[in-house]
């Protein structure tokens, strides 16, 4: 029995490990591509990197052009306050559709899982003129875009998990006496720590990259994301491929980072068995 | 109940306070980005300053606004759609800005491959609009004319060169100005042609240029070449994944016999392909001469860089169909290539050979919407962009444009390829430019995708002119 | 529990309101625009009525294509990515090892934008691949992105590779709230793996496969970013999908009009197709 399940957990991390590597060969092939000049990207893009082709240069450049340490600000700030926005508003606007079982807390929920459906670009020239007449073509209002744009894919997400979290807890807390407020960050918050997770991630990510809406709403000087800087680099039809890469690969760093230490978080919420109650 | 009203308003402050921490750090952001002078703290006070600015101008432009330096306030916003010369062009603001303390410029430049006209609009829909904006022929004159401002009492009017401005006049107001003239042709590498000893310069006709590359193709599938070029595979790479690049570029060799210019073009209520057979021999000979010559259909996936950076720059081909604007492409690349570089005509075969297509790519416009003041900044600044001195200095040596006007005297192009156009240019040997005068987006997406699928073999030639044909009518109804 | 309207509306209102003022009532504007011929810059627009909605059922024939190549599309793509999703789910909660790796590995795609993912995968497609095909020889790796098929699949593995990971990430977190002492006694009981699999693992991360259909189906409608970069909706366009063919519609022939009753007409389509997923799922949640 055991040596059977040591053979079966090396098979499964060998079938792992080599999808994995299939999986990220797309990035490890931007990554080599950045450390090689234009030329060479383009005599042979699988071709590694060699003492005659390595140069480091691209960094540096794309490092000034993309003005990175200013771009990098707007683009943390931008994304932290639009995703704690979002965990906030988002848990508890999801808490209150699935307890609540209402006729206007279902139609509330379908207004919000069927806006998944609405593509972006048939909402912007009517959006750009409203977030213009109400003053919100700046990073402040960019944020509560977000929050807005954030909010249908994170409500579904917590609204799924939350229809699992058992209510008897908080039956409990009302009748010791909690409020709403204090049931709903004291108890209920606490038990959404893995989905929090899960829907921090794919906000910070989705928000960290996004172009069109940052492009459309703040593409001004000074207001610049990275993203938006680093698609300068590709123009209509050209496509600068050397400082595109290393410019990507640095937009990338900061979310690798991110998921790396939140994996942690990740494992630790499970091993402590927050969901076991 | 109560309980919960407290509730409510200890959310709210909390909500509050979450939103001036962000707000907080976005100023601090601002300080360190921005002129320490000019703090935005939140939309309110953005506002106050905005009228402030706005009410500040009239007064100063109540003095005379046609000097450089007499002393314009103002902020203006360029809405622009050519990332390469991004860099330039905000160096060139800064000039501008260092002449007239009191002016701003903001330069905005659309990114990311996205579509310019799509992007414009979007821009257009916001009360802060663009004061300076590019705009293309006849039919952009049409949709935005509530947004053009008349041009044609501007100093730089009398020295364009002749024509260029048909496309942009509407009853007697000029809406546009030039941006560069650029051509195209095959641009080839001087020294591939040379080493299999072919004289390109004086290549002219269908025949001259099949039998030449017929010898070049030889030369290469011997491997007499492969010592000096090692990557060198093929005579040609066609794009045939740029729509552009049939519809528009291949596409106009032919429409532009049939219609003398753009505007004839545009009020023709159909397209007869008086020299479709024509057009079809000058595919079939760009194809034949690629390394996908017996399998068309794969030529639908190479896109323009795989043909000027990964084909011609690299020497993995001796000739491309593209315009002067590869060279900065090909420069980057590999400058000493870029030194090696021609342009010989292309050939509608017994119609017009030796001609070059020579036009205006885009033009600039001034948003009639601003208020007088920062019209009269955005004319001012375009005025000294390509007529004062140093702004032509900019235009041609870091712009690399070939300048549309007439007074640039020593100022040339620096380039072979903007030399090459420019010849032409002069000599006359040129043919017209007229894709922008076809409805809206059919070079592009009907005439490009209908010869996708002759080269696919989805559509005999004469199946896809034919739609081509009906598409063009009904557009035109 | 005692309900007290005030408090829900107090939860529900800051996300309702700024989703009302960004995506609700620019919809219902655009909603109004399906009914009139403006081109998105004229100052002049006219009430048509329905003839936006007739035309693109009786003249526009690409929009049809588009149509079909999307459903068809999304129905692979929907079935791929959840079942790759899930299985990689599986695969890094089990006893492998290495799992953090694999995980990382599996969710970096997310990381990159869809147009620099078509920009990625063109390179791979077309040079690598036809890299592989002059040094091997091996017809299935010639012309892709150059036919209709090939950029089908094409597309197929870049949205199975983007949003596979995506799935993974929702289907573990559901996974790992299954109680190992459930788990254990199944095992106790006697039940080999894929009893287990089957009767205690899928049951209990039902709920998550209704949201991970959804979401993998919405995000294969919208498709956007990545079919603009990877073919462009070509080869002549025979690989244009909704949201491309709505967004040249509207911005490359100018018809803002027509392209609104478009997306009206989208917006309809998928619906129904949603909620009767929802239901369905809803139904076997329950059965189950």
């Amino acid at each position: 029995m055991k040596r059977k399940q040591t053979l079966s957990s090396l098979f499964l991390t060998v079938i792992g490990l080599f999808l994995a590597l299939v999986f990220f060969s797309p990035i490890l092939i931007l990554l080599s591509n950045s450390f090689k000049s234009l030329k060479d990207i383009y005599l042979d893009v699988l071709a590694l990197p060699n003492a005659d082709t390595f140069i480091a240069s691209n960094y540096p450049d794309a490092f000034e052009k993309l003005e990175f340490v200013k771009s990098f600000a707007n683009s943390l700030v931008i994304t932290v306050c639009s995703t704690v926005l979002i965990l906030i508003f988002c848990s508890m606007a999801a808490w209150v559709l699935v307890r609540y079982k209402t006729r206007t807390s279902s139609v509330i929920f379908m207004l919000f899982a069927s806006a998944t459906l609405i593509p972006f670009q048939c909402v912007m020239l009517p959006l750009v003129r409203l977030m213009d007449k109400m003053h919100m073509m700046n990073r402040q209002g960019l944020i509560l875009m977000y929050l807005g744009f954030g909010a249908s894919l994170s409500i579904i997400l917590f609204h799924g998990f939350i229809k699992n979290v058992p209510v008897e807890l908080e039956d409990a807390a009302r009748i010791d006496g909690c409020n709403m407020v204090q049931t709903f960050f004291l108890i209920v918050l606490p038990m959404l720590k893995t989905i929090m997770v899960t829907v921090a991630i794919l906000n910070v990510m989705w928000i960290w990259n996004d172009f069109l809406l940052p492009q459309l709403m703040i593409n001004k000087p000074g207001w610049q994301t990275l993203p938006l800087k680093t698609f300068l680099f590709f123009g209509q039809f050209s496509k600068k491929w050397d400082l595109a890469t290393a410019g990507l690969i640095m937009c990338m760093l900061p979310i690798i980072l991110f998921y790396i230490i939140c994996q942690k978080h990740i494992v630790k919420g499970v091993t402590e068995g927050a969901v076991k109650g | 109940m109560k309980k919960r009203v407290l509730a409510l308003v200890l959310m709210g402050v909390m909500t509050t306070g979450l939103l001036a921490g962000c707000g907080n750090q976005n100023q601090s952001a601002d300080n360190q980005s921005e002129d320490a002078s000019k703090p935005e703290a939140d939309n309110a006070e953005a506002d106050v300053e905005d009228a402030a600015d706005e009410a500040d101008a009239p007064d100063v432009s109540d003095a005379d606004t046609s000097d450089a330096s007499s002393g314009l306030e103002g902020t203006i916003d360029i809405f622009q759609y050519k990332v390469e010369i991004n860099d330039a062009l905000k160096a060139a603001t800064e000039q501008y800005m260092a002449l007239n303390p009191g002016v701003t410029i903001n330069l905005e430049t659309v990114g990311g491959g996205d579509d310019y006209g799509a992007a414009l609009r979007t821009r257009m829909q916001a009360s802060d609009q663009p004061e300076i904006y590019n705009i293309g022929g006849p039919q952009d004159v049409i949709d935005w004319e509530a947004n053009l401002a008349d041009l044609s009492s501007e100093a730089w009017i009398g020295n364009t060169v002749d024509g260029l401005l048909d496309d942009v006049i509407k009853n007697d107001a000029v809406y546009g100005m030039p941006l560069a003239i650029e051509g195209y042709g095959f641009v080839y590498n001087k020294e591939i042609f040379e080493a299999a000893g072919i004289d390109a310069s004086s290549l002219k006709t269908y025949d001259e240029i099949d039998q030449a590359f017929g010898e070049l193709k030889e030369k290469i599938d011997n491997g007499d070449l492969k010592e000096q070029f090692p990557a060198l595979e093929a005579v040609v790479e066609y794009p045939a994944k740029e729509k552009w690049v049939l519809g528009m570029h291949t596409g106009n060799i032919a429409l532009g016999q049939e219609f003398a210019n753009c505007t004839e073009a545009f009020n023709a209520k159909e397209v007869e392909f008086t020299y479709g057979q024509e057009l079809k021999d000058l595919i079939d000979l760009q194809v034949k001469y690629t390394s996908n010559s017996d399998n068309a259909a794969a030529l639908n996936a190479v896109d323009y860089s795989m043909q000027a950076g990964g084909g011609l720059a690299i020497e993995r081909v001796a000739a491309i169909q593209q315009g002067n604007w590869v060279y900065p492409i090909i420069d980057e690349v590999d400058s000493e290539v870029a030194q090696k570089l021609g342009i010989i005509p292309l050939p509608l075969k017994g119609v017009s050979e030796g001609n070059t297509p020579v036009g205006v790519p885009m033009y600039w416009a001034v948003n009639s919407q601003s208020d007088e003041n920062e019209q009269a900044i955005a004319k001012d600044f375009l005025n000294w962009l390509y007529q004062s001195d140093e702004g032509m200095q900019i235009v041609v040596n870091d712009f690399g444009f070939i300048p549309p006007f007439t007074n640039y005297g020593d100022a040339k192009p620096s380039d072979p390829l903007g030399q090459a156009i420019s010849e032409a240019a002069n000599a006359g040997t040129i043919a017209p430019w007229v894709f922008n005068g076809c409805p809206t987006s059919w070079a592009e997406n009907v005439l490009g995708a209908e010869i996708q699928s002759y080269l696919g073999g989805d559509k005999s030639w004469d199946e896809a002119i034919e739609s081509a044909k009906q598409n063009w009518k009904e557009a035109r109804q | 529990m005692k309900k007290s309207k005030l408090g829900f509306w107090g939860f529900v209102l800051p996300s309702f309101a700024m989703f009302t003022l960004v995506v609700l009532i620019p919809a219902v504007w655009g909603v109004v625009y399906s009914f009139t011929d403006w081109n998105g810059i004229s100052k002049e627009v006219r009430f048509v009525g329905f003839r936006n909605y007739i035309q693109i059922f009786t003249q526009d024939g690409d929009f049809l294509h588009a149509f079909l190549f999307t459903a068809v599309f999304s129905i692979l793509a929907v079935a791929c990515v959840n079942l790759v999703g899930f299985l990689l789910a599986l695969l890094v909660t089990s006893k492998a090892k290495g799992t953090t790796l694999m995980r990382g590995a599996f969710f970096m795609p997310n990381l990159i934008g869809g147009i620099l993912l078509g920009f990625t995968w063109q390179f791979i497609f077309v040079q690598a691949f036809g890299a592989i095909y002059n040094t091997t020889g091996l017809g299935f790796f010639r012309n892709w992105l150059s036919d209709t098929k090939t950029s089908f699949f094409g597309l197929l593995i870049l949205v199975i590779w983007q949003l596979a990971g995506y799935m993974m990430l929702i289907y573990i977190a559901q996974i790992q709230n299954i109680p190992d002492d459930i788990l254990e006694a199944a095992e106790i009981d006697g039940a080999n793996y894929l009893q287990r699999l089957f009767y205690v693992i899928l049951p209990l991360v039902a709920p998550a496969f209704t949201i991970g259909l959804f979401l993998s189906l919405t995000t294969c409608f919208k498709l956007y970013d990545q079919n603009l970069a990877l073919t462009n909706g070509g080869p002549f366009n025979s690989t244009e999908m909704l949201a491309l063919n709505i967004y040249n519609t509207a911005f490359k022939y100018n018809h803002y009009g027509e392209a609104q009753a478009k997306a009206v007409v989208f917006l309809v389509i998928v619906s129904v197709i949603g909620l009767t997923q929802l239901s369905i799922s809803k139904k076997k949640e329950v059965e189950m």
